[in-house]
């Protein structure tokens, strides 16, 4: 069946200490059944662990991996829930300085996958000078336009060792079609090491797709495996279920419990 | 919640600052359009009714240009603006191409703001490592706000919380001081008045109709210029109501802004429903 494989085996190709990327945006496309493989793993063998997440804009499935521990260093734009509020684990453990945070922007995140594809170590862009994002960020530079003299930030390259993305329809090669809310899925694909797509249905040969096969290493079959974030045109999200998850997660505690409930029932 | 006079008892605050908000609105501008505001959302699909038919969205759900918008909605969102898109550009070019070429018209929310418009949606404390309360993000506002001057502000509570003497962080940098043509935010509403930037500062245009300028001081955490002849915001008129209650809005979104802990689950939970119904 060419690059299909199992979701236990997928999860097995994130490492300790790697930079893991997740697809989609907010509550949409996200790899939750992924995401709640890696979970029952943790739980059971402690691994993989001290995890770098890439989202350029996280939410529920981030949530999850936060509370779950695995995740040491988080890059994002924005991490919350939409009009559900807060993301209770990356709140909390935020709070008490137990999560490291790279802070990022649009900007950044995009002009470091744009680097990364371009080859260089570096894409400049209009961005962050005059506020204090560069005092949260010393490692990020400066670099004068050698053309007008104006200073622009510098933003270094970003190479995620491993993307997930969440997929409507994929072929066995690993063509896959992802639709219209792209958010940076068509720039993790190309700038990422390895890539994992888990898709609502395997076709056996897609005419056309938004990413394609060269650039992918695995693919998983996952039916309704963004829920309960939405799969357009597929399903919506699931607002009482995103809704629950916001009443009964506020520590590590009922994280844990939420889990027991809703995830651990092997 | 504001006291309002009683011959307006009926008119929320909400009601009042999304008014003010529309009427900000021109024909035929580009308006940006972020997640989770159904206030902005609700401004501009009331400008549209009322007086400005012509409008171009950019839209963060799908990273779409749209010429029709998306109703309000929290659950099948994705699904109205993508089928309004003209086209779909990714977050990457939507980001680095689109708002820098497009620069459009955009309502920020501060979650703290200082005297000359400059604002904080990082945390609340001055300890990085460890804030009071980590927020979630900045999204794209220390990109946009270095090279924009189309920043429209709206505060749905007026307090000493969000109106500060000094930022714990500094991340919307409306009032560059070095760029003389940029004169701060074009324009900052709230639900006790209006306000506009004058020289670096803040200056009150109108108050809410019931809202005294003893008020509005006590909560704000510095001087803001008063001018003389100090007027009183416009209410609504009735088909602003009309429109606002009955077609953009009639489940209440915009609320959602407006309250906090259980009344603001209470109401999101109502929504969620009827619009779980509504789809069957």
């Amino acid at each position: 069946m060419g690059k299909v494989i199992s979701m236990t085996e997928g999860t097995k190709y994130v490492k300790s200490g790697m930079m893991l990327a997740l697809g989609g945006m907010t509550l949409y496309r996200r790899p939750v059944a992924f995401v709640n493989e890696l979970i029952r793993s943790h739980h059971s063998t402690g691994l993989p662990n001290l995890l770098t997440l890439l989202a350029f804009t996280a939410s529920l499935e981030s949530d999850l991996l936060v509370g779950s521990g695995m995740i040491s260093t988080v890059r994002s734009c924005y991490f919350g829930l939409e009009s559900f509020g807060l993301a209770p684990m990356f709140t909390y453990f935020a709070n008490r300085g137990e999560i490291t945070i790279i802070e990022e922007t649009e900007a950044s995140i995009a002009s470091g996958l744009r680097a990364k594809l371009a080859g260089i170590g570096f894409m400049p862009a209009k961005a962050w000078i005059g506020t204090d994002l560069p005092k949260l960020r010393p490692d990020v530079k400066t670099i004068r336009d050698p053309y007008t003299g104006e200073e622009l930030m510098a933003f270094p390259s970003i190479e995620p060792d491993i993307a997930v993305i969440h997929a409507i329809k994929a072929d066995t090669d690993g063509n896959a079609i992802i639709g219209m809310n792209k958010g940076v899925d068509e720039e993790l694909t190309l700038a990422a090491k390895t890539v994992i797509i888990t898709a609502e249905e395997i076709a056996p040969k897609l005419p056309r797709a938004d990413l394609v096969a060269p650039l992918i290493t695995a693919v998983i079959h996952a039916p309704h495996g963004a829920a309960p974030t939405s799969c357009y045109p597929l399903y919506p999200i699931n607002g009482l279920s995103i809704l629950e998850y916001t009443e009964k997660v506020h520590d590590p505690e009922s994280w844990e419990k939420y889990i027991q409930e809703k995830l651990l029932k092997y | 919640m504001n006291t309002i006079p009683q011959k307006s008892s009926e008119i929320t605050p909400d009601e009042i600052m999304i008014v003010c908000m529309a009427r900000q609105i021109k024909d035929g501008d580009v308006v940006a359009q972020g997640i989770a505001t159904p206030m902005v959302t609700a401004a501009y699909l009331l400008a549209r009714h009322t007086h400005a038919p012509n409008l171009y969205f950019m839209s963060a759900i799908g990273q779409g240009i749209c010429r029709e918008p998306a109703p309000l909605s929290i659950t099948q969102i994705e699904k109205l603006w993508l089928e309004k898109s003209l086209t779909n550009i990714g977050f990457v070019r939507a980001s680095l191409e689109g708002l820098p070429t497009l620069t459009p018209k955009e309502f920020f929310r501060p979650a703290q703001m200082n005297q000359s418009g400059n604002f904080n949606n990082i945390a609340f404390g001055k300890n990085y490592r460890k804030p009071r309360l980590r927020l979630p993000g900045t999204g794209g506002i220390p990109d946009v706000t270095t090279y924009s001057s189309n920043i429209y502000l709206y505060v749905p509570r007026h307090s000493k919380i969000t109106f500060v003497e000094t930022l714990d962080f500094h991340s919307g940098l409306v009032y560059k001081p070095n760029e003389s043509q940029f004169e701060g935010p074009k324009f900052l509403v709230t639900d006790l008045g209006q306000f506009d930037f004058i020289q670096n500062k803040m200056r009150l245009i109108s108050l809410h109709p019931g809202i005294s300028l003893k008020e509005v001081q006590l909560k704000t955490g510095f001087n803001f210029e008063v001018p003389e002849n100090l007027s009183t915001t416009q209410l609504p008129t009735k088909e602003e109501l009309y429109y606002l209650r009955q077609v953009v809005d009639p489940l209440n979104s915009r609320k959602l802004e407006m309250l906090r802990g259980s009344k603001r689950k209470e109401l999101l939970r109502r929504i969620i429903i009827k619009e779980n119904a509504h789809e069957k």
